[in-house]
Order: structure tokens, then C-alpha cells, then sequence
């Protein structure tokens, strides 16, 4: 029995996720490929359009179906497929198996109730444990998660209290039913930069406290290079390159990777020029033939135009789709 | 909330002596009086005494202070029209059945209208979302008088079911008030489908959703919950037209209510009970919207339990 | 030479109704205290501050977007602190604005050409013909075809409608350019295109901007002098390399501390400190720096040439 590897905790094989639309329709994962093991933090950094969020979204069931058509050859959380399996079976492994916290935590909460109730209707719906338990315990999270004065934010309203308090607090919600995998989209995103540094570290030492997998999606390389073990960039619905996070940073292979990189502001004292990536990113209802990045790329040329490459190996541990891998 | 609702209690009296005074002169500008010629005109020294019988002779000021002055006894005269009863007593008589009318028919249409509007919103663009629009459509759309006659062509005329009109017994209550339900069905069934709309396409529905609560949970806990806020600053007001909305039904179907004295009484110049009718409108209306206020605050913590706290 | 702007002890605060109580009561809300800001002519000040730091209203403030509660408003030298609508129109000319949000500061149902032509019709610039003419002059500057002229602002990306708010913006040739978070909401591989844009215009046409941002990184590459404010005022002012190496007001070291890393490789361990010890630190700061015991007012002491902090003297 145990001769077989464990499963992957996130195993997302050929995913693809499209939206029709009156005029067309809207690829936004066109064939995604990427797995978690037990313990391991990646990073899916791609801009807005990239397909980042909605795979996500895809693999926790989240996409209203229709009008999403979801497509994959595996779709599975924590060993349970996702695909075949029927609402309760979904709901359940949310929050139980897979958290996610989102972008703006001021929409994050219901409005009408209070925190301590929010987290204490997580706790239940997965667990039975008496209100008081379960409060009890949402006291001991807020705390993990450095709220100073957890009884007092238990019985406040979100309206009550800041982005960043709400963003712990999230955090602790997610937390409470012991996940395997924490899905955060864009955590930090909407916060202000000390709260977001805070919030991020936090994210971090949880993470390795509680042993579970993070995928923390991101159009910011600074945030990857602060969190996370492995990489995946995204673009135009598709994996360019997926490696650990140092290799991304030390040697990228895409000529995309490259390119975000080089643009990023910052780098070096001084006013000056940045590295622009002319042009705009692919349109999802009408995508570029071959690569999707080739109509941006400087090394381009009839090959890339024609042809999406396959991932190809690159280094022990690390992939890139690209026809001119040095 | 004492001091808000003080406040507003303090207001609406302000409101209420504006009104009056409003009321008061536009009516007595309107030409003419209650006891001049008609099919019978009155010898000049009767209606001489008529009109010092009932102070009508004096300057608009003090009749308005000496009207107001009964006002804060309760005593709003005698009607011109029913000089047998005072107008309190006329009120408490008519108004019965237009209560049971309009009570009712807000009592049942409203919930009807809330639930046609949460299937509309559960099962959008499905032939339940179309029937559901199609009615509140229909329904705000076409008069009140045309939906009571096609009613009693249906039911009473074709089908025989219920008497086309009076008031007596219950069987008769029927058709009117199914008639007078159409307006709270429509506008709530609209109301409730895009404050649930609204709700389900929040982020915070997605964050219950990734917290594994089911479908019915995250509706009936959270997403009821939330459209209901708006929804209360509609419910209160509606009632108010239980006083003036039904004059067409009970027209339509001769219920003996108030409808018709709203009418009569501004033709046949009868000032007490003119003015009493606008003063209980004016009453209801401000009574109505401090109540929803009160309700809307109390219902949504953003008012309720105050501001930032860390 | 004089200064392109000029801000001289400007402040905004706003009456704040007390909801409990039987009577209305109120008391002020104190957005924007007491700022000194100068851009020197053809040069890029970056206004560095998160939310609520008062650093947005700072900026419509020098516009006369939104009325100061006291303090003076230079433009060229001249105070139009006070000026009437009519007086204030040429100066208006000189002083233009950038928002974050392209979308919603384009008229959907104006062509590009049409909206990049509007100040010019405002200001009587021209024939119609000229206006037009103008106007798709820009937008080819800002690096769009003259043909998107016919489109309209829901046909374009983020990136393309940020670069026809500026050409907006720049078709008026003003001195003072004030750019309120414009790259914020752009696309990483868009964000460097825009401040390109800025930094090619700026030297073009020898222009003055106003940088208003929550991106330290953003602001390290592209001004010249940053000031950062905290709770409405400005607690430090200095060169950009100075501030970005020499940090000296606490909030400013804390600012700096949590900009992410570039590389994995520098990864740390941050420690965090609240608004209220940041805020404790600055008389003990003070008494550092000038020997003096500390004082209750904040003032902004000298450190080196054109560089100032907050600190607490006598």
C-alpha cells in the first residue's frame, strides 16, 4: 500500500475554465497544470487576466457553473475530486480541507454579524462542538493571529474595525477547522504597506505553526519573494514557468519571467528609466495564436506564433514552456 | 437611539403644524363654502346663521386656532355630510373596512411578492425569474381599476365563484382584497429580487461558500438577512396606502371605507372632515417613516452598534 | 528661480457631528495639518503616505479642488489661495491632474479625441479644427495610434486609458502636473510603460509633478525629492536616495522596513510597531537630536542639506 507516493494535496491536471458570453467566449484557464504537496507554499504570480484567481476558484467549486464550464483531467483537494463530487461533499471539504482568504477584507465579512459569530458558524458547520466551545476556541485564533483584545473584536462588527484587523481576522477564520491548504488571493493587496508586511509575515509563520500547504496568488513578485517555496507564473490562461522561488529570482528561464523581473521598480538607486514589456496583455475572449506571450516577446518569432510549447524540464525541479529555452 | 428618536418625534410635530396650516388655508382658498348654492339654495340669513353656527364667519387665524385648539382635545368637529355623528365617529366606522382591505391585503401580498422575488432571484433566467418579473411588471404597470375588473369578470362573471361586489359577509371580502394585494405582490416581488441579487453577488457570499456552509444555510442565515434591511423601508410606508390606494377597489367593488369620503368631502366642502382625513394621512406618513427608520437602524449594525473601535 | 508650486502651512480640517448627544455637537477633524511642500520647477516630488495620511486632500487641496481651512497656495509665485473663479482660470491652465481610476475619469460617451480636445475648448485654445488637430497630436505622443481618436475609454486597457488621461492632462501644456496614485491600479508589466511615460514627458517639456503614492519602490525610481506624511502632516522631507538611505523619522524607517524584498535571498524577520509607539517615539527623538527636554509641539528640524524631519523642539 504505502509503495505509492501520498496523493498531492492540490492535484490540478489540464485545467481549463472558460465563461461563453454573447459575443464568444472567455478563456481564462486554458489547460493549467500544478500541484501541492503537504506542507508546501507556492506562489501563482500572473497579472490581472493571467487565470490565477479563477483556477483557484475552479479547484474549491466556487465558479457559478453555468455559466462557467470547467474541464480538467484531475481536479482533486486533500484526495477528493472535486469534479465528481456532489454539493455536500464540496461544502464539506471547504473550509475543512481547503481555507481561502480573500483581497479586500472589508467585504470580506457579513455586515449584520458579528465576528465572534462568523467564526464560530465556521467552527460548527464542521465540527460539533458546543457554541461555547467553539467561541472559546475563536478567542484562542484571534490571539494566534496577534489581536491583542480578542474577546472585544469577537463581539465587534466588521464595520468596527480596520482592513488589517479584519485580514487576522480572516485569517483566524480560516484557520479554525484545521485546513490542509490555505488559498489566499491577493491577501495584501488591498491593505497599506506596514499592514501588508505584517499580514504577510503572519501568513508565513502560520503556514509553518500549523504544517499546511499555501498557494498565495499575487501580481507582486515582492510578496512571492517574501512567502513562499515554489513558483508559478501565469499568463494569458497558461503555465510559462514553475521552479522554487530562489531559481525564479537567481536564473529565470521565460523570456516573461524575465521580463517581470527586469520591469520591477525599485532596483537600484536613483531616478531612471524602468525596463518597460511593451504592449498590453492578451485579451481572454480573443487570445493570441501559439504563445500568448509572443506578441510582447523580444526573442518571438514564426514558431512561437504558430505553436504553444510544452512545459519542458529545465532544471531538477523546475519547468518553462518556451521555444527558446537557452 | 432615545435622543435620535426624540429628535424625530420632535420633527414630526414641527411637520404636523406645518401641514395643518398648509391644509387649512389651501382649503379655505378654494372658492366657494359648504352651504352655498347648490340644487337648493339656502335664504341668505340661514346661510348667515350656518356659517356663524359653525364659526365660519370669523378670520381664517382664529378658526384655524380654534380648530387646532379642539385638535388637542381630540374633538374634530362635526361633518358637514353626517351631521348625526361627530367625525371620529364617522372615521371609526369607515375605516374598518378599509383596514380589513388594505391590512390584508398587504398581509398577504407582501409575503407572496417576497417569495415570488426570492425564487426569482434563486433560479435567475429560468421560466420562474420570467413569470416572477412578468407579474411585478404587470402588476405595477396596469392600474388597480383594470385588474379589479378583469378580476371581476373572471371570478364573479365567468366562473361564478364570489359576488362581483358589496361588503357584508367574508365571500364578499374576497375579491377586493385579492385585487388590493396585486400592488404589494408586484412591488415586493421586484423589491426582494434585486436586494437578493444584490446580497448573493457580494464578496462576502463567496467567503461563506469557501467556508463550506451549504446553499440553504447561506441563504436563509445570511442572505435573507441582509436584503431584508432595504426591504423594511418599503413595508411601513405601503400601509399608508391602505388609507388612500384602495379608493379605486372600494369604488370598484362598493366597500363602504374611507376611500369614498376622501372624494366627498373635498367636493361637498366639508371641512372638518377634510381636514381630519389629511391630518391622519399626514400622521401615518410620518409615523410610518420614523417607524422604518427605527427599524432599519435596529437591523443594520452599522447604525446600531456605532462606530470604529480598534 | 521661483517654485513650479508652493504649499505654506496648509491645513483641512472637517466639522464631525458627535451622532449621540440631544444637541448637534461638534468637533473637528484635523485631516491635514500645517504642511510646507515645495516643487521646484522641472523636477518630480513624490508625496509618500498610506491611508489617511491626508496626502490625497493635500493634493486637491493645490488644486483648488477642495478649499484649505488655513495656509497659502503658490503657483508660479503667486497666491491663489483666495482667487475667484475667473482669476483662478489661467491658473487653472497650469494645473493639471491624474487619478488612479481611468475609468471612471473619462466620460464614456466622448470619443478620446473629443475628451483630449476638451480642456482646449475650455481655455479657447484654438480653432475646433486646431483643438482636433491637437488632440490626436497627444495622443500619438502618449504612445497611442491618431487612430484610436474615434474609439472610446471602454474600448481600452487600463495602461491605454491611464495614457489618455494624461494626454489630457499635458494637452494644455501646464507647469504642474499632480499625479494622485496614477499606477496603482495598472498592471505590473503596464505600471513601468506609465512611469516611463511621466519621467520622457517630464524632461520633454521640463514639467513639474506632484507625485502622490503608497509605492515606495515606485517612488524610489521615479522622483527626485519624496516627503512622507503621517496623520496630515509631513514628518519628513528629503532627496530620495537621502530618505531611502537615511531614513530619520521612525514612521519613515518603518515604511521603508516593510517594502518586500526583491530577492528571496533577504528575507527577514521584521519586528512591527503600532501607531502609538511610533507616535511615543518622537519626543524621545528630540531630545536626541537637539539636547533640549521635549516639547509639546512637532516641528520639522533641519538634517543635512534639503532634508527635514518631524521631531519635538523648543
Amino acid at each position: 500500500m504505502s509503495a505509492f507516493p501520498a496523493p498531492p494535496l492540490v492535484d490540478i491536471r489540464d485545467l481549463s475554465v472558460s465563461f461563453p458570453q454573447h459575443d464568444g467566449v472567455v478563456q481564462a484557464v486554458r489547460g493549467v497544470t500544478l500541484h501541492v504537496d503537504t506542507g508546501e507554499s507556492i506562489g501563482i504570480v500572473g497579472e490581472s487576466g493571467s487565470g490565477k484567481s479563477v483556477s483557484c476558484m475552479a479547484v474549491l467549486r466556487l465558479l457559478r457553473s453555468p455559466p462557467a464550464r470547467i474541464e480538467a483531467t484531475a481536479l482533486s483537494l486533500g484526495g477528493v475530486d472535486m469534479i465528481s463530487a456532489d454539493n455536500r461533499q464540496i461544502a464539506d471539504t471547504r473550509g475543512r480541507v481547503a481555507a481561502m482568504i480573500f483581497q479586500d477584507p472589508m467585504t470580506a465579512f457579513d455586515p449584520v454579524f458579528t465576528i465572534g459569530q462568523q467564526i464560530v458558524e465556521t467552527i460548527r458547520v464542521h465540527r460539533a462542538v458546543s457554541k461555547a466551545e467553539a467561541r472559546s476556541e475563536a478567542q484562542t485564533l484571534l490571539t494566534r493571529v496577534e489581536i491583542r483584545n480578542p474577546a472585544s473584536i469577537l463581539d465587534s462588527f466588521p464595520h468596527q474595525l480596520s482592513g488589517g484587523m479584519l485580514q487576522r481576522a480572516m485569517i483566524a477564520m480560516a484557520l479554525s477547522c484545521r485546513p490542509q491548504i490555505l488559498f489566499a488571493d491577493e491577501p495584501t493587496t488591498a491593505l497599506d504597506v506596514t499592514v501588508q508586511a505584517q499580514i504577510l509575515q503572519l501568513i508565513k509563520q502560520l503556514q509553518a505553526e500549523f504544517g499546511m500547504g499555501l498557494i498565495m496568488v499575487t501580481h507582486d513578485l515582492g510578496v512571492v519573494a517574501e512567502t513562499v517555496d515554489r513558483v508559478v507564473v501565469m499568463y494569458g490562461g497558461k503555465v510559462m514557468e514553475q521552479a522554487p522561488v530562489q531559481d525564479i529570482f537567481d536564473s529565470p528561464a521565460h523570456p516573461y519571467t524575465r521580463a517581470l523581473l527586469a520591469s520591477m521598480p525599485g532596483q537600484g538607486g536613483g531616478r531612471q528609466r524602468l525596463i518597460e514589456i511593451p504592449g498590453a496583455s492578451p485579451n481572454p475572449a480573443n487570445p493570441p495564436t501559439g504563445c500568448p506571450f509572443h506578441p510582447r516577446c523580444t526573442l518571438a518569432d514564426a514558431q512561437c506564433a504558430a505553436a504553444m510549447p510544452a512545459m519542458s524540464q529545465t532544471g531538477p525541479s523546475r519547468q518553462a514552456a518556451c521555444w527558446k529555452l537557452a | 437611539m432615545i435622543p435620535f428618536i426624540l429628535r424625530r418625534l420632535f420633527s414630526v410635530s414641527v411637520t404636523f403644524v406645518i401641514v395643518s396650516i398648509l391644509i387649512f388655508t389651501m382649503m379655505h382658498s378654494i372658492p366657494g363654502g359648504p352651504f352655498d348654492a347648490g340644487d337648493m339654495p339656502l335664504p341668505p340669513e340661514v346661510r348667515a346663521r350656518l356659517n356663524e353656527r359653525y364659526g365660519l364667519d370669523q378670520s381664517l387665524v382664529t378658526q384655524y386656532i380654534n380648530y387646532m385648539g379642539g385638535v388637542l382635545r381630540f374633538d374634530f368637529g362635526i361633518p358637514f355630510q353626517s351631521p348625526g355623528e361627530t367625525v371620529l365617529e364617522l372615521l371609526g366606522r369607515a375605516w374598518v373596512p378599509s383596514l380589513v382591505l388594505g391590512g390584508l391585503g398587504v398581509l398577504i401580498g407582501t409575503p407572496l411578492g417576497i417569495l415570488l422575488g426570492i425564487a426569482a432571484a434563486l433560479r435567475r433566467n429560468t421560466w420562474i425569474d420570467y413569470l416572477a418579473s412578468a407579474v411585478a411588471t404587470l402588476g405595477l404597470t396596469i392600474p388597480v381599476f383594470v385588474t379589479s375588473m378583469i378580476m371581476i369578470l373572471v371570478f364573479a362573471v365567468w366562473l361564478n365563484w364570489v359576488p362581483a361586489s358589496g361588503w357584508g359577509a367574508p365571500d364578499k371580502w374576497i375579491l377586493p382584497i385579492a385585487a388590493y394585494a396585486t400592488i404589494p405582490m408586484a412591488t415586493y416581488a421586484r423589491y426582494t429580487r434585486s436586494a437578493m441579487l444584490d446580497t448573493l453577488n457580494k464578496p462576502f457570499v463567496t467567503v461563506l461558500r469557501a467556508k463550506g456552509l451549504s446553499e440553504t444555510r447561506i441563504i436563509y442565515q445570511h442572505v435573507l438577512r441582509n436584503s431584508a434591511i432595504p426591504m423594511v423601508t418599503v413595508f411601513l410606508p405601503m400601509f399608508i396606502g391602505t388609507a388612500t390606494g384602495s379608493i379605486f377597489v372600494e369604488a370598484i367593488f362598493r366597500v363602504p371605507g374611507l376611500g369614498a369620503y376622501f372624494v366627498s368631502s373635498i367636493r361637498t366642502r366639508d371641512y372638518p372632515l377634510e381636514m381630519a382625513l389629511m391630518l391622519m394621512l399626514t400622521v401615518m406618513f410620518c409615523l410610518a417613516y420614523l417607524i422604518s427608520d427605527i427599524l432599519y437602524a435596529w437591523l443594520n449594525p452599522r447604525i446600531r452598534a456605532g462606530g470604529r473601535k480598534g | 528661480m521661483t517654485a513650479a508650486l508652493e504649499l505654506r502651512g496648509l491645513c483641512k480640517s472637517y466639522p464631525l457631528r458627535d451622532p449621540n448627544g440631544w444637541l448637534p455637537r461638534y468637533r473637528e477633524l484635523r485631516v491635514v495639518r500645517d504642511v510646507d511642500l515645495t516643487v521646484e520647477s522641472n523636477s518630480i516630488v513624490g508625496l509618500v503616505g498610506e491611508s489617511g495620511s491626508g496626502k490625497t486632500t493635500t493634493g486637491m487641496m493645490a488644486l483648488r479642488l477642495t478649499e484649505p481651512t488655513a495656509g497659502r497656495i503658490l503657483v508660479g509665485g503667486q497666491d491663489i489661495t483666495r482667487m475667484e473663479a475667473a482669476a483662478l482660470k489661467p491658473f487653472r491652465a497650469k494645473m493639471q491632474v491624474v487619478f488612479q481610476d481611468s475609468y471612471s475619469a473619462l466620460d464614456p460617451m466622448f470619443t478620446l479625441a473629443q475628451i483630449v480636445a476638451e480642456p482646449l475648448h475650455v481655455h479657447g485654445r484654438g480653432s475646433a479644427r486646431e483643438q482636433t488637430e491637437t488632440a490626436l497630436d497627444w495622443l500619438e505622443r502618449v504612445g497611442l495610434h491618431r487612430s484610436y481618436g474615434s474609439r472610446y475609454p471602454h474600448e481600452l486597457s487600463g495602461g491605454q486609458r491611464q495614457r489618455v488621461a494624461i494626454a489630457r492632462a499635458l494637452v494644455l501644456r501646464p507647469d504642474v502636473l499632480i499625479a494622485d496614485e496614477p499606477t496603482s491600479a495598472l498592471d505590473v508589466s503596464v505600471k513601468a510603460q506609465i512611469i516611463n511615460l511621466l519621467q520622457d514627458l517630464q524632461a520633454e517639456m521640463g514639467l513639474s509633478i506632484l507625485f502622490i503614492s503608497h509605492d515606495l519602490s515606485v517612488v524610489r525610481s521615479l522622483t527626485d525629492k519624496v516627503a512622507v506624511m503621517f496623520n496630515g502632516r509631513i514628518v519628513e522631507e528629503a532627496a530620495t536616495e537621502d530618505i531611502f538611505i537615511r531614513p530619520q523619522h521612525p514612521y519613515t524607517r518603518s515604511l521603508l522596513d516593510a517594502i518586500p524584498v526583491l530577492n528571496p535571498r533577504d528575507r527577514r524577520d521584521r519586528v512591527f510597531r503600532s501607531r502609538e509607539d511610533l507616535e511615543a517615539d518622537i519626543p524621545r527623538l528630540s531630545a536626541v537630536a537637539t539636547g533640549l527636554p521635549p516639547a509639546p509641539t512637532p516641528r520639522l528640524i533641519p538634517h543635512g542639506p534639503g532634508h527635514r524631519y518631524e521631531a519635538l523642539v523648543q
